[in-house]
């Protein structure tokens, strides 16, 4: 398999992978660290910082800080109101692109 | 027996005690995501975050014990924290190697670095750099010294020519 196109789809898609774990409530980094290592998608602070703060800037995310019990403070990301309505859009986009990528190769029906 | 150096890290109340190499190691990491991150209007709060996070994991592996942290564990720690991507793409290719400079290099000068420099600048061996230059102050009444002594003033110092060498490469590298 040609690893670097898949590689290329993967980073395209950890974006709308990072809503829908948001989306499940507040999260902070680590967390979704924790919910991406098991997968395809496991990702390193390098990479996610910058990409969360990109998120945050387009108004996707939002975060508050929250003092925990060990340690300094955390950045507590939750959905914003774009974010929930790109992660919606991104949804049925998906949905329809398996049904095309499912359809496309079939012989045409007579 | 290294150096021991005390850093603080972002958000971190206690200091953390490195011994040379790993402080080395860890101002790399930090000074090359600095660079990839040149262009993101965050740039300071994403370091702070990695600083935390690298904070984070020390204080982990320390378990409060007053100990230094060699080289091994920072680079595992560095490791897992991972290279920071950046628009790298773009930014390496905007900026290839930075030019050279001139600067004076602590490791292995007889003097004040001033050939040490001269050679890693100039890719010549420092042997030659300090022949030349006894041979022309010979023939020219010392006029080789003054420049030393204004080269020994002006230029900023570095420590070694590892240190040299990866400062002119710190925009480059894996992408």
């Amino acid at each position: 398999m040609d690893a670097d196109k898949f590689n290329t789809l993967r980073k395209g898609l950890l974006e709308f992978l990072i809503l829908g774990i948001v989306s499940s409530g507040r999260v902070y980094a680590a967390d979704m660290m924790q919910r991406l290592s098991k997968t395809d998608f496991a990702t390193q602070e390098g990479t996610l910082y910058p990409l969360l703060s990109k998120m945050r800037r387009e108004q996707l995310l939002d975060y508050e800080w929250q003092e925990s019990e060990s340690g300094p403070p955390r950045k507590y990301y939750k959905l914003a109101a774009t974010g929930r309505r790109q992660l919606a859009e991104f949804r049925a986009y998906w949905q329809s692109l398996t049904t095309l990528i499912d359809e496309v190769g079939k012989p045409c029906k007579p | 027996m290294q150096t021991v150096i005390h850093i603080s890290l972002s958000g971190h109340a206690t200091s953390f005690a490195l011994d040379e190499d790993a402080h080395r190691a860890l101002r790399a990491y930090l000074d090359r995501a600095r660079s990839r991150l040149k262009r993101d209007p965050d740039r300071d709060e994403i370091l702070r975050d990695l600083e935390q996070s690298i904070g984070d994991k020390l204080a982990n592996l320390l378990q409060a014990q007053a100990r230094v942290v060699d080289r091994k564990e920072i680079d595992s720690i560095l490791d897992r924290v991972g290279a920071v991507d950046g628009d790298n793409a773009d930014a390496a290719a905007a900026q290839p190697d930075r030019p050279r400079r001139l600067c004076r290099i602590e490791e292995g000068k007889w003097l004040f670095g001033v050939c040490q420099g001269l050679a890693a600048y100039s890719s010549i061996r420092v042997d030659w750099v300090r022949s030349i230059f006894v041979i022309v102050s010979v023939f020219t009444g010392g006029i080789p010294i003054l420049i030393y002594l204004v080269l020994m003033f002006a230029l900023p110092v570095v420590q070694s020519n590892d240190e040299y060498f990866a400062s002119l490469h710190s925009h480059s590298g894996a992408a």
